[in-house]
């Protein structure tokens, strides 16, 4: 029992990473039809410049709430920026043309984020600082992290926030028109370009603030890191039903507990195997995922 | 974007191919040994290109884990020549078909879903086989299998760079010969079909299943074929060679070259096997420029470095004129009505869209359905052609029952039709077009094909001749070559109706043909009907203008809310109160602007 | 158009024919090859060993050079793939190197090693600890670190007899070396008899979270975890355990002594045990730490775990040819077999004949106060310290 509730714990916080990048992965395909093989890379990006600030100097030389802060923002915002200028000059041009030319012109972006973090930092991972605090709560025989239970608690909080943000707001309205029918879209005045280079600045900028969670939580990042991430992710968002908000959320939980269960009951080595199995299966018998019926709904 | 380039005397003359042959002959004994490996590189992914290029660049397919077919012959050829002792050349049958089943297991689970979804299912697969051989000890583990013998040729043992060049380039060599046999076939063209519009193809009698299925098989043959290669140069097979970076590789391959297209294919290999290796000398820069370069190329070229182009079709000088029994609808024997539709009934989560519809049409009839939009007639063909699945009624043609079989078993029972809003293959030559729907009516299978037998040429040959007459019949005759979504709207309603009538059908169902066309073109588009029933086919007309109704029809039905509210002869039904009512107003002119709805077709 | 076309192809088919001059020189400098994996996953060793490279060759010509010419290192990207390390291997010998010295992963080095085999270059591996390398029967393969099956049995006895566990937990990351690794520890320890092996399974590597395997093995209940991968996933082990409160032993393998393994651990990793080649960075010794303070003011961090071995290959290779007092590939291939208590920083190296370095001697470090510190060694069949033993050796 302890151990059943020790691979929940584990397969939840695995999960909200995966649902945070899932959630960036629903939000560019659910608008473009695209899936943006460079997303976990973004991701990745978002780690090293949230690296790069906390081992500034400057920076630990503040309180370690406001550093993190600090670090998480201006991550956010660069990557959010990087995100927005790889759309409007490396997909904008294709968004009309054949989906396979820029799905691998998306491989190609991945590949090049991968090589520049590489040369630039070397190749070697890198060590976050240890800034979270490592308190463990014993529940039912197991243990529990206080910063399991806040990353679980942050994932869930930006996946309502973007959840309202889209079905609340005048932009979000709009990004959903645009999912439904860009032309319909561009004819009702709406700034197609616009509102896509907007989806990928939040896109990028959640990728990146997973990225940074990522280091603070597991310490270790490398330029390695995005890709297998961004394809389970991706799994997830599928799984969940993609194009849907919470339908990434809880694909990501599916996949960190599915994950955590094969290692635990089973085989580490076989939960890939797993994962995409489900994955299969998934598709087999319900095509559209979990969440998948609520097409109207998808943005 | 268009068949066969290769094949026809279009792009690379004999001459060309000739040429280029013998310059991969000569280049082993001009290069050193680094630039032949490197060159034996090229041939092994234009190999895997061409194989990848059947499911992703003819049938539309998107595939990420191609390097599970790769790992699938490279482990076949490793296997039973370490340990059952076959000899290399024995393994090549083997690993190809070991390879083309595993296509059967990838794509049967696969094949009904979305496009965007088969990427990360194949993906996943490519990713289950590798780790599958990584974990299973008869795999060997992470180690693989080793010690794999060199092939031996009549008593010569291949070990140098050399021979392993001249062995790929014969593979190559076959490759070619059989791919691009395919590319100008029956299942090349369906392919192509079903790239182009999925539902479409089913629609003029392509089994998009199976014809599906055939693209992962055929593919998936010359990456068992390259990865039985693979491993007996190597002499290693070990799980790291088939990563999902591989199957990326390969695509890469695939959509830099130019889907579709054999020349872009080899181009897009030597891109990119050759371009890392030039930029060798930048050592640690070499990936980044690579991928930088990839992104360049895609936006200066997003169709690929040589796209596919189009076979210039010779319009013959003289009009073909097969015999009538290759044109006419064929005999049935049956004595009853041709069409019988009883107490069909339709609905889409709650809203009934046809309800207790029933009529029969005799052989050589013409009835029009007319009636408001939204009435529910589009969803009338679409129940009668397999598209959507009525909920309670029959339908019989010539006696068979037609409810539950799909759209293209429809079609092979001799039903053909158009659609309201057009769609024909848009980037394919009006030729093409034709030809996909002769699909039912032509015989040859993948073996045929392949093995390019005498009968096979005599059926293409027949098959164009009488897509020419097609052509010709709805007067596009000239036109056999152009890209069917550049010709003028009303040419390209004609080519749909070519398309249709080139499965020869016992019953034509003709969506709104004289949509959006001005009176010339009515005028013509009423002589072409005359002409159609001459050929004892039987029409099923949807259509709004009345003038044109009144004037061809036999017998008019008037559907009002999905219920047939009034029949009999076109005067009659004019002159119903009821019909009058509900759909043609006090002042027809009024009705006649109304344009219909998008059905669901 | 279309006769430009053929032109493009025919000359995008000879793509790579920069032409080169492919004659082994008998002036200028000598040319060492390194193959490695400079981009993809392994690029972070692949750099390590390439960066050794280029210190090894200059601390040489900084002397006297070989046989009064320079040592010019030739690196080739490999990406730890067997097509590309073949087409590396192929652009080594045709640009004229005299002998190879480098390699990362087996699955590429061993088809490597059949090319310069082909050509008659001797290739002295560094990181490459499969047996099969040098069990194909090529008289001009060498390695300059020990093999799985000599690192495994040294683990076994540490783990029954100095650290007296009754129950083993073995983790590797099915690659070819872990997985080796794991096994030749296994074996060993069941020849030993008297410890349960209670865990023994693969872990997926480039993940980011292994608690969950974590609380299997807890469960377990293991006296020792050993893990044969890489630094990368032993740093997150080391610390995702102790924050699971695992209190069994921790040891890793020999790919495991990276500084940065210590600052992702944090204070996890104090108590951390790791097999290893005698290096003599942990055994004091001026060249290896001019090495060392070297390496970090060119390349701004600290060595990899295969810097050391990679500046090794060089050496020894410098050597032959000086004892050959020729470059000739096979001079130097029979050279290198007479190699004898060559001293270099990863300790005295010999090779027996098949090409493996002889009786490759392991030690263990453990880490202190946040540092790899020498612990304990082997001698006479007693575990000793290793301060003491290296004491012993010099009185």
């Amino acid at each position: 029992m302890s151990l059943f509730l020790q691979l929940l714990f584990n397969g939840l916080t695995v999960g909200s990473f995966y649902a945070l990048t899932a959630l960036g992965y629903t939000m560019i395909y659910g608008i473009i039809r695209l899936i943006n093989f460079a997303h976990g890379d973004l991701l990745m990006v978002g780690a090293f410049i949230g690296w790069t600030l906390l081992t500034t100097v400057a920076i630990q030389h503040i309180p370690i709430a406001a550093a993190i802060a600090v670090a998480l923002l201006l991550s956010m915002a660069a990557t959010g920026i990087l995100g927005l200028v790889v759309d409007r000059f490396a997909y904008e041009p294709l968004l009309r043309g054949s989906r396979l030319s820029i799905l691998i012109t998306a491989l190609g972006v991945s590949l090049a984020l991968e090589n520049g973090v590489q040369l630039g930092y070397g190749a070697g991972f890198k060590a976050y600082p240890h800034l979270l605090p490592s308190v463990y709560l014993p529940v039912g025989g197991a243990s529990l992290g206080v910063t399991q239970i806040g990353i679980f608690a942050l994932s869930l909080a930006l996946m309502l926030g973007l959840y309202l943000f889209v079905h609340r707001t005048a932009i979000g309205t709009a990004m959903r028109a645009l999912a439904l029918d860009q032309d319909a879209a561009r004819l009702m005045g709406i700034d197609v370009e616009g509102v896509i280079r907007l989806t990928f600045f939040i896109g990028s900028a959640l990728a990146a603030a997973a990225g940074v969670m990522m280091g603070l939580y597991y310490s270790e990042i490398s330029f390695t890191m995005g890709f297998l991430l961004g394809i389970r992710a991706f799994t997830a968002a599928v799984i969940g039903g993609i194009g849907n908000i919470p339908g990434a959320m809880v694909g990501g939980m599916v996949i960190g507990l599915l994950e955590a269960f094969t290692a635990g009951y089973f085989s580490s080595r076989w939960s890939d195997v797993a994962v995409f199995g489900a994955l299969i299966l998934m598709l087999m018998f319900r095509p559209r995922g979990i969440f998948g019926e609520r097409v109207v709904e998808r943005m | 974007m268009r068949l066969g380039a290769f094949a026809k005397a279009g792009i690379l003359g004999r001459g060309g191919v000739a040429l280029l042959l013998i310059a991969a002959l000569v280049f082993p004994l001009l290069a050193d040994n680094y630039e032949i490996s490197v060159g034996t590189g090229i041939l092994t992914y234009a190999v895997l290109g061409l194989g990848l290029n059947i499911v992703v660049g003819y049938a539309g397919l998107l595939d990420l884990g191609y390097a599970a077919f790769f790992a699938i012959g490279a482990y076949a050829a490793g296997l039973l020549t370490t340990k059952a002792g076959f000899t290399y050349w024995e393994t090549v049958p083997a690993s190809m078909l070991l390879a083309g089943l595993s296509g059967i297991v990838v794509g049967y689970p696969t094949l009904r879903l979305r496009s965007d979804y088969l990427a990360i299912v194949t993906l996943g697969f490519g990713e289950i086989i590798r780790i599958t051989a990584t974990n299973l000890d008869y795999t060997g583990g992470p180690d693989g299998i080793w010690g794999i013998p060199h092939p031996v040729f009549f008593g010569y043992r291949l070990s140098t760079q050399r021979d392993f060049f001249y062995l790929v380039l014969g593979l190559l060599v076959l490759t070619l010969y059989f791919v691009r046999r395919l590319a100008v076939s029956r299942l090349g063209r369906a392919w192509l079909g079903l790239r182009e519009d999925e539902d479409a193809a089913e629609a003029v009698g392509v089994p998009a299943l199976r014809v599906k299925l055939l693209a992962y098989i055929m593919g998936a043959l010359w990456a068992g074929l390259a990865g039985g290669f693979f491993a007996t140069r190597l002499g290693v097979v070990n799980p790291q060679s088939f990563t999902y970076l591989q199957s990326v590789l390969i695509l890469i391959v695939v959509v830099l070259g130019g889907m579709g297209s054999i020349p872009g294919v080899i181009l897009g290999a030597a891109v990119v096997v050759g371009l890392p290796e030039v930029l060798r000398s930048i050592q640690g820069w070499r990936m980044l420029a690579f991928s930088l370069g990839l992104v360049v190329l895609m936006l200066a070229r997003p169709q690929g470095l040589w796209p596919m182009r189009g076979r210039k079709v010779a319009v013959p000088r003289e009009s073909p004129r097969p015999a009538r029994s290759e044109i006419a609808a064929p005999e049935t024997g049956y004595e009853g009505p041709l069409l019988e539709v009883e107490g069909l009934r339709c609905s889409f989560g709650g809203l009934v869209a046809v309800d207790d519809v029933g009529f029969a049409v005799r052989r050589g009839e013409l009835l029009s359905i007319i009636g408001p939009n939204g009435a529910g007639k589009t969803t009338v063909f679409n129940a009668i052609t397999g598209v959507v699945a009525p909920e309670r009624g029959a339908v019989r043609l010539a006696g068979v029952p037609l409810i539950g079989r799909a759209p293209h078993a429809v079609v092979e029972a001799g039903l053909a039709r158009t659609f309201q809003g057009i769609r024909l293959f848009r980037s394919l030559t009006a030729l093409d077009n034709v030809l996909i729907g002769m699909h039912p009516r032509l015989a040859v299978g993948v073996v045929g094909t392949l093995l390019h037998a005498p009968h096979v040429k005599r059926e293409e040959a027949a098959a164009a001749a009488t897509g020419h007459f097609w052509l010709d019949f709805v007067g596009l005759a000239g036109k056999a070559g152009h890209i069917a979504g550049e010709l003028p709207y009303g040419d390209q309603r004609r080519l749909e109706i070519a398309r249709a009538l080139a499965s020869r059908p016992l019953l034509l169902l003709l969506d709104e043909p004289a949509a959006g066309m001005n009176p010339s073109e009515k005028g013509a588009l009423m002589r072409l009907v005359a002409r159609i029933r001459e050929l004892g086919t039987t029409i099923i007309l949807i259509e709004h203008d009345m003038n044109l109704v009144m004037r061809v029809s036999d017998r008019v039905i008037v559907l009002d809310r999905g219920r047939c509210i009034a029949s009999g002869p076109p005067d009659a039904v004019q002159a119903d109160e009821r019909v009058i009512d509900a759909y043609l107003g006090r002042d027809e002119a009024e009705a006649e602007a109304v344009e219909a709805p998008l059905g669901p077709a | 158009m279309e006769k430009q076309k053929l032109a493009m192809l025919v000359a995008a088919l000879a793509l790579g024919g920069a032409a080169l001059a492919p004659a082994r020189a008998a002036e200028g400098p000598v040319k060492i090859g390194v193959p490695a994996p400079l981009t993809g996953s392994y690029a972070s060793a692949g750099t390590d060993i390439a960066n050794a490279a280029m210190i090894a060759a200059e601390d040489i010509n900084k002397k006297s050079g070989v046989l009064g010419r320079k040592i010019a290192i030739d690196t080739a990207d490999d990406q730890c793939d067997a097509q590309i390390g073949v087409q590396a291997a192929e652009k080594l010998v045709q640009s004229g190197d005299q002998a190879i010295a480098g390699g990362y992963c087996s699955s590429a080095a061993i088809p490597e090693s059949s090319v310069f085999h082909d050509h008659g270059l001797p290739f002295v591996a560094d990181a490459s600890t499969n047996p099969r390398l040098t069990e194909q029967g090529f008289a001009d393969v060498f390695r300059v670190i020990g093999r799985d099956d000599e690192q495994g049995p040294f683990a076994a006895n540490f783990m029954k007899n100095e650290l007296h566990a009754k129950r083993v937990a073995i983790i590797h990351d099915n690659t070819v070396y872990a997985r080796g690794l794991a096994e030749q520890t296994r074996a060993a320890l069941k020849k030993l008899g008297g410890v349960d092996i209670v865990y023994f399974d693969a872990i997926t590597p480039g993940q980011s979270d292994y608690t969950s395997v974590l609380s299997v093995v807890k469960s377990d209940n293991p006296d020792v975890i050993y893990y044969t991968g890489y630094y990368s996933e032993a740093a997150l082990i080391v610390k995702e355990a102790r924050a699971l409160g695992v209190k069994a032993t921790l040891m890793a393998g020999d790919a495991n002594n990276d500084p940065t393994l210590l600052k992702v651990a944090g204070p996890a990793a104090n108590g951390l045990i790791i097999t290893t080649a005698p290096l003599a960075q942990f055994l004091g010794g001026s060249e290896v730490q001019n090495f060392i303070k070297e390496y970090q003011s060119r390349f701004g961090h600290e060595p990899g775990p295969y810097s050391v071995y990679e500046y090794d290959a060089i050496g020894v290779t410098a050597a032959a040819m000086d004892r050959a007092k020729s470059t000739d590939p096979q001079k130097v291939a029979a050279a290198l077999h007479q190699t004898k208590d060559y001293h270099g920083i990863t300790g005295t190296i010999s090779f027996n004949q098949q090409g493996d370095r002889e009786n490759a001697v392991y030690i263990t470090l453990i880490v202190k106060n946040d540092q790899f510190t020498a612990y304990k060694a082997l001698e006479n069949g007693h575990w000793v310290d290793v301060k003491a033993a290296s004491k012993a050796k010099a009185g």
